[in-house]
């Protein structure tokens, strides 16, 4: 039963979350940008020379109308794929985004397997 | 003078865990019933020589003797004394002694407690944790000696990096360890019981407080972790996904898993190589782990102590603990018959395992993928949050459903809704959720998704709790740490949501306005420490709507010794939110960079870990108080 409002409300959020999208948010696009002089820190939290010109060149890019997957894009192109904290969805990072559900379905099947295993015996 | 005392100990220590060994062997083949006394004084003296030889150690640091390269290399002078101790542990080699201690400990304590079981399951268990102790020995020896002399004798040392003189920093490694390598008595106990073909059960209730400790431990040195993440580091975040955050995830998840499936295993007599090959990867991984902070094959934060040739040693004596064991499991598996409902409880907990496993595979690869890769087609990418985020929040979505659901079934009867429905229900979640990624491209759904979920957790724990106080049946453990964890995933998605961020170059003077604040940088004042300067400035934040006032003062500070700058974030911490403020130099400037942040809850994901650890302690009293 419990389930069962909760699916409710989900579907019921889903409709009321459409409209809130692409907004784009330079701090949220820093904070996926690796700082590629520092250790470790994202464009938002270095204060290198390099960060301020990535700053610069992603405001610059907000205003051109570009959406946050194409600076993305942008970046990982002009910088390397390093830059980027978010992998892109392509072949080669095919097996890094397939392999955790593939793992997934497949520990759903054994614990399926296991049980029904079970039920043919009684 | 204490190089040699060091070494001598060191060498002390391989004699007598060779003679455990040896006298442990001779116990096998013994007609006695019970083990031979002396191996209880040998174990002894052992674990006291190690403290010893740790004592010698934190000695050199105490009295700054620079002849020994590692105090040298780690320690100043004029460094506070609770740093110079706590720099004993800062570094790989002291770090090394340390898991020694725990591994010799661990191995002592087992024997002394479990003298209820049988003979030779405590004796190969000696075994084994005598070989890893010999194993790690001989590493310290070969390329990581603490004890290393320097001549001629240095006048002062290169001092500690800074940003690790603090206490949050001091004691996470040792708690750490404590998980880390507390997990290596369950690996040993698990070689043992297969090779004396040991009563399942009886294994099971061996090793199930030894698993709690450690995941205690783990829990609480990945938390204080984060916490000094969190003030020192200055991003005003806590977790990372960095790869050495990572490595000290892995061993958890297999230990949550392990924890949950002993109760199985000691109550039905079910999933026993299941538990083995558990108790075998949990201390695999923490070695893995080491391995990947040691031999610098992942940049990050933590690449302070990082040396290729160490990489090697560690990863030989992976490979061989690997192979041997899963050589062993062959062995001796056999398959056996078995019957589980598929609502009973056994059910719930094999699902607790499953998502465990998919939380430790898909961190597990997101860390090692970027080695791949690299190696493969010279391509060097990054796997960071936005992976992570993306990949396991929609799954923990579900995951904090199950927790609550599972607990309220029973062993062995098929008393509850059909399972299968609850696979369709979750593979069509994962499905919508897909669809809405690939949609609307927004986290907001997510978040909303997590903290409807971990309030159902919150909401069915809860009802639990009063059932359990009504019906006087109370399983206070299990209840505190799940509604803990529902506790401690809302927060941190109301946190999330809720967080404000906003950044300005600032001068001497100015003020500034946003939404419904005010922030005002009154001054800057230049101070004299002792073993450091600092610029620290003077800012109020003006909260209109709600008319409070806040000073912060968020510091640079100059380390003499290494030279270093850190950037000091100033916290105003209180039940409803954090106040967070750093302040940066620019260059060839005077103006300031001000990172003004607002972290809602901030305490309460702290206060939620907590409470998970102290459902952990409950568990343990209640074993004792059962046995």
């Amino acid at each position: 039963m419990k389930l069962k409002i909760l699916i409710i409300i989900f579907i019921f959020k889903l409709s009321i979350l459409k409209s809130a999208e692409n907004i784009v948010e330079p701090n949220h696009i820093h904070k996926n940008l690796r700082c590629l002089v520092c250790q470790g820190q994202s464009i938002s939290d270095s204060n290198s020379d390099f960060a301020q010109t990535v700053k610069l060149v992603v405001k610059d890019l907000i205003e051109q109308g570009k959406s946050e997957e194409e600076i993305y894009s942008f970046m990982a192109e002009k910088y390397g794929d390093w830059i980027v904290y978010k992998p892109q969805l392509n072949k080669e990072n095919f097996l890094l985004w397939f392999l955790p559900y593939f793992i997934l379905s497949f520990g759903g099947f054994i614990i399926f397997r296991l049980l029904k295993k079970k039920t043919q015996k009684t | 003078m204490l190089s040699n005392l060091g070494n001598f100990l060191l060498f002390l220590n391989i004699l007598l865990s060779f003679t455990v060994i040896y006298f442990s062997l001779a116990s096998l083949k013994s007609a006695e019933k019970i083990i031979f006394r002396k191996i209880y004084n040998i174990s002894l003296a052992q674990s006291t020589i190690v403290l010893v030889c740790f004592f010698t150690l934190i000695a050199a640091y105490i009295t700054s003797d620079f002849s020994l390269i590692n105090v040298y290399q780690n320690s100043h002078s004029t460094k506070p004394t609770f740093y110079k101790i706590s720099g004993t542990w800062g570094n790989h080699e002291g770090s090394l002694l340390l898991w020694v201690i725990i591994l010799t400990i661990f191995s002592f304590l087992f024997l002394i407690i479990n003298k209820n079981h049988s003979k030779n399951y405590r004796l190969y268990t000696l075994i084994v944790q005598n070989i890893l102790i010999l194993g790690f020995l001989f590493f310290i020896l070969i390329n990581s000696n603490p004890f290393l002399s320097i001549s001629p004798v240095p006048k002062e040392g290169l001092g500690l990096n800074p940003i690790l003189q603090d206490p949050a920093l001091a004691i996470h490694p040792p708690l750490l360890y404590l998980g880390f390598v507390g997990s290596s008595i369950y690996f040993s106990a698990a070689i043992a019981s297969l090779l004396t073909n040991y009563s399942e059960r009886a294994f099971a209730k061996s090793i199930k407080n030894w698993i709690l400790v450690s995941w205690i431990f783990q829990t609480l040195g990945i938390t204080v972790g984060s916490i000094w993440a969190y003030y020192e580091l200055g991003w005003g975040g806590f977790w990372f996904w960095d790869p050495v955050e990572n490595a000290s995830l892995l061993p958890w998840f297999a230990m949550t898993a392990l924890f949950h499936s002993v109760v199985v295993l000691e109550k039905r007599n079910l999933l026993y190589f299941w538990v083995i090959i558990l108790c075998l990867i949990t201390f695999t991984l923490s070695v893995t782990g080491t391995f990947l902070v040691r031999s610098g094959i992942l940049n990050s934060v933590h690449t302070f102590a990082s040396d290729p040739s160490r990489g090697l040693y560690i990863l030989a004596f992976l490979s061989i603990m690997i192979f041997s064991s899963i050589f062993l499991l062959f062995k001796k598996y056999y398959n056996k018959d078995y019957i589980i409902n598929s609502n009973s409880k056994e059910t719930f907990v094999l699902i607790n395992n499953w998502f465990m496993m998919f939380y430790l595979l898909t961190v597990l690869i997101g860390t090692l993928y970027p080695i791949f890769t690299d190696a493969i087609t010279n391509n060097k990418i990054s796997v960071g949050p936005p992976f992570y985020n993306a990949v396991i929040i929609p799954v923990v979505i579900v995951f904090l459903i199950f927790m609550a659901v599972g607990p309220n079934t029973k062993w062995i009867k098929n008393r509850f809704v059909d399972i299968k429905k609850y696979i369709l229900i979750f593979i069509s979640a994962l499905i919508i959720n897909f669809l809405i990624g690939y949609f609307f491209k927004s986290l907001t759904i997510l978040t909303n998704l997590i903290i409807i979920s971990s309030l159902f957790l919150i909401i069915s724990s809860t009802f639990d709790l009063i059932k359990s106080i009504t019906e006087d049946r109370i399983d206070f453990a299990r209840i505190v740490s799940h509604l803990s964890f529902g506790f401690l995933i809302f927060f941190i998605g109301l946190n999330h949501n809720f967080s404000i961020e906003k950044d300005f170059n600032m001068k001497v003077g100015e003020t500034k306005n946003f939404d419904n604040y005010k922030i005002e940088f009154k001054k800057l004042e230049l101070k004299n420490f002792k073993n450091y300067k600092s610029i620290v400035g003077d800012l109020k934040i003006s909260d209109n709507k709600f008319g409070e006032e806040r000073t912060l003062n968020p510091e640079i500070r100059i380390y003499d010794s290494p030279k270093t700058l850190t950037y000091e974030a100033a916290i105003k911490t209180n039940l409803i939110k954090d106040y967070y403020l750093t302040m940066s130099n620019i260059d060839r400037s005077e103006y300031y960079n001000i990172k003004f942040q607002k972290k809602p809850l901030m305490l309460w994901i702290w206060i939620s870990v907590f409470a998970l650890t102290f459902g952990g302690f409950l568990r343990i009293f209640k074993n004792a108080k059962n046995n």
